[in-house]
């Protein structure tokens, strides 16, 4: 903002932006008078809309903005001006400007030079267009994400025969690392969570099944339910949303770092060093996990049978005996280790595809989760239709 | 409002201390700012400068000192008039700080959304007119801030800074990672706008050829306080201070120095 003299500050009233229009002998003036700033920019712009465009009766009538009231003016200010001069102009009224310091000058003209500037025409899409583009990119997202995850699928396999054949390409340490941070420390929140379903599952089964007098099979039910499919699906979305996005997290902003080409140049393979130490040790932990949200869940449907059943310890663990099959223990267990190639594959392949900004990393971050946890239970699904298929 | 030699302070800081943990970075830093100046703080890394303008933009809070803002201490300030004295500063952040959502267009459009009602209309005309001063084309008011180079990215944070015709602007290293030509025109373009729009600007740098080109005044920040203020030549002829004799006497300062290049007229 410009000001006619930095030393005063004005009254309020004199603040107050004005103007009129005035004809004398054959020029048109526009007396300005207050404080032609932005924030009185909204109503400068509703009064200067009002006033009508003088038509000069001959063509020796001229215009003239006389700005000599004018306390402070900013672009705003003076593009308001600008824009009222050109109006003028277009009639045919040669319009000047008076009473201008030197510093208004200064901006007046450089607004008067800026302000022709051609815009952009913006393309909109159409609604349905919009629609159409969209579902049509969405498809062939899917498509191509298979595409992608079946080609990493084989990236990976090809780099795990390359490391049994030179087994020295096999890193350790990484591998512990992640079997530390992926296994042991979910194991207080899956335990937690399986146990406090196995609870959940038991106490509603009994009041469902109680009408029935059939309340002590709920037993059955929570049995068969946890070691199936409760323990695995809830370790294997719990270890998605926790573990998978912290493959995709590490992995691209290593990406978005440079740090993946420089490790290239120094000859150093990433499907080594950092993508199959992951999976590979997705695919130790979460067996084990498993197993213990499955024993997680068994227990937490013992103490709500103990609860609301009165059935202790004993005659509990004797009841499981007589429900519980080898087989539906393993039915469970045989699609850990699946779920964590999927969890693994997806987490390092949505790390890889982040480009160079934070945004994009977020992105793939979310879009790791919920296609590790849909293709998990895509898989439980599938699983499920095998197994009753061959009568396991 | 302060007057000191004829001239206004419109930024006063007094006695500033500030410590992250136990590094003490100010032990009694003062500074003054004079309306329609281009001020620099210089200094070694490490000593503060970005965050002394986060202190006087209200970012950071000061341990102990005052910061006063044309006139008024921040600190026993009501809510509604901190609301008026942020319509009156525009910040330039080190990568523009650009909101990644929203187009170049939009983003000018912020602060006139947030602080006044104002047509649409005349936003778009303003914020093309702002877009048009800070030197882009006019296409690019409808990319998004990731598809603009980092030269760009600047200049489109500097319209956004300008979008209220601020009376002072802060720019921090606001020639950091661009072109030497790049720079220079940034450079041209900070002493422009100074002009027009009667700026007073606050800017951090470490650019030598900045200070010397665009800058009325330099403040020197070393030894946990600010231990000179002049303009670069005199700086560069008394240094009186081993820092500052290091700095402006170097190899690059006398590179930099007017006598190998004219300033840009002010």
């Amino acid at each position: 903002m410009l000001k006619r003299d930095h030393q005063v500050v004005l009254p309020t009233q004199a603040r107050a932006p004005g103007f009129r229009v005035e004809l004398k002998g054959t020029t048109f003036r526009l007396v300005a008078t207050g404080a032609w700033t932005v924030a009185e920019a909204a109503r400068l712009d509703r009064a200067l809309k009002r006033l009508r465009v003088p038509l000069p009766p001959t063509p020796d009538f001229t215009g003239e903005m006389d700005i000599a009231g004018i306390a402070e003016i900013d672009t705003a200010g003076a593009m308001l001006l600008q824009r009222t001069a050109a109006a003028w102009e277009k009639t045919g009224l040669r319009t000047r400007y008076a009473g201008a310091t030197e510093a208004f000058g200064i901006l007046i003209e450089e607004v008067q030079r800026r302000g022709h500037a051609e815009r952009p025409q913006v393309d909109r899409r159409k609604p349905l267009q919009f629609l159409t583009e969209d579902v049509t990119k969405a498809l062939t997202g899917v498509w191509s994400d298979a595409v992608q995850l079946t080609a990493f699928l084989g990236e990976v396999t090809a780099g795990l025969g390359r490391m049994i054949r030179q087994p020295w390409r096999f890193r350790t340490t990484s591998f512990i690392h992640h079997l530390d941070h992926t296994g042991f420390r979910a194991v207080p929140i899956i335990a937690l969570i399986c146990f406090l379903i196995g609870a959940v599952v038991m106490q509603q089964g009994v009041v469902q099944l109680k009408p029935f007098g059939a309340e002590p099979f709920a037993v059955n039910m929570v049995a068969i339910l946890a070691l199936r499919e409760v323990g695995i699906l809830l370790t294997a979305i719990m270890v998605a949303g926790r573990s998978g996005s912290a493959f995709t997290a590490e992995i691209g902003s290593m990406k978005m770092r440079e740090e993946i080409d420089a490790m290239r140049t120094l000859g150093i393979d990433p499907m080594d060093t950092l993508v199959l130490p992951r999976i590979l040790a997705l695919v130790v932990a979460l067996p084990l996990l498993t197993f213990i949200g499955d024993l997680m869940g068994l227990a937490g449907g013992g103490v709500m049978a103990f609860a609301v059943l009165g059935l202790d310890a004993s005659n509990y663990i004797d009841k499981l005996r007589d429900v519980v099959d080898f087989q539906h223990f393993m039915a469970g267990m045989i699609k850990a280790p699946f779920a964590a190639v999927i969890i693994g594959l997806v987490g390092c392949l949505e790390g890889l595809k982040v480009e160079g900004s934070a945004e994009s990393l977020g992105t793939h971050v979310t879009s790791a989760v919920v296609k590790a946890i849909f293709l998990v239970i895509i898989l439980d699904a599938v699983f499920a239709m095998f197994l009753s298929g061959i009568g396991v | 409002m302060i007057v000191e030699n004829g001239q206004e302070v419109v930024i006063r800081v007094r006695g500033l201390a500030k410590s992250f943990g136990s590094h003490q970075i100010w032990d009694g830093l003062d500074l003054d700012v004079y309306r329609g100046e281009i001020l620099a703080i210089v200094g070694g890394s490490g000593q503060g400068k970005s965050v002394l303008m986060r202190v006087i933009t209200g970012l950071l809070r000061p341990d102990s000192g005052e910061v006063r803002l044309f006139g008024q201490n921040v600190k026993t300030i009501s809510p509604q008039d901190r609301l008026d004295i942020e319509r009156r500063w525009g910040i330039l952040f080190q990568d523009g700080a650009l909101f990644s959502a929203l187009t170049v267009l939009q983003n000018i459009q912020v602060p006139m959304r947030e602080h006044l009602n104002l047509p649409q209309a005349m936003m778009d005309d303003l914020a093309f007119l702002k877009l048009s001063m800070v030197g882009l084309p006019p296409n690019a008011a409808y990319k998004f801030p990731s598809e603009l180079s980092g030269g760009m990215r600047k200049r489109a944070g500097l319209a956004r800074a300008l979008a209220l015709d601020p009376e002072v602007v802060f720019l921090d290293e606001p020639t950091a990672g661009l072109d030497p030509i790049g720079a220079s025109d940034f450079d041209r373009l900070i002493r422009k706008l100074q002009q027009t729009l009667g700026l007073t600007v606050y800017m951090v740098t470490h650019d030598l050829d900045t200070i010397f080109t665009v800058c009325d005044r330099v403040a020197v920040l070393a030894e946990k306080r600010i231990v000179r203020t002049g303009s670069p030549a005199e700086l560069q002829h008394h240094p009186n201070h081993p820092w500052i004799q290091e700095y402006f006497c170097g190899e690059r300062a006398r590179a930099a120095a007017p006598g190998e290049r004219p300033r840009i007229p002010a």
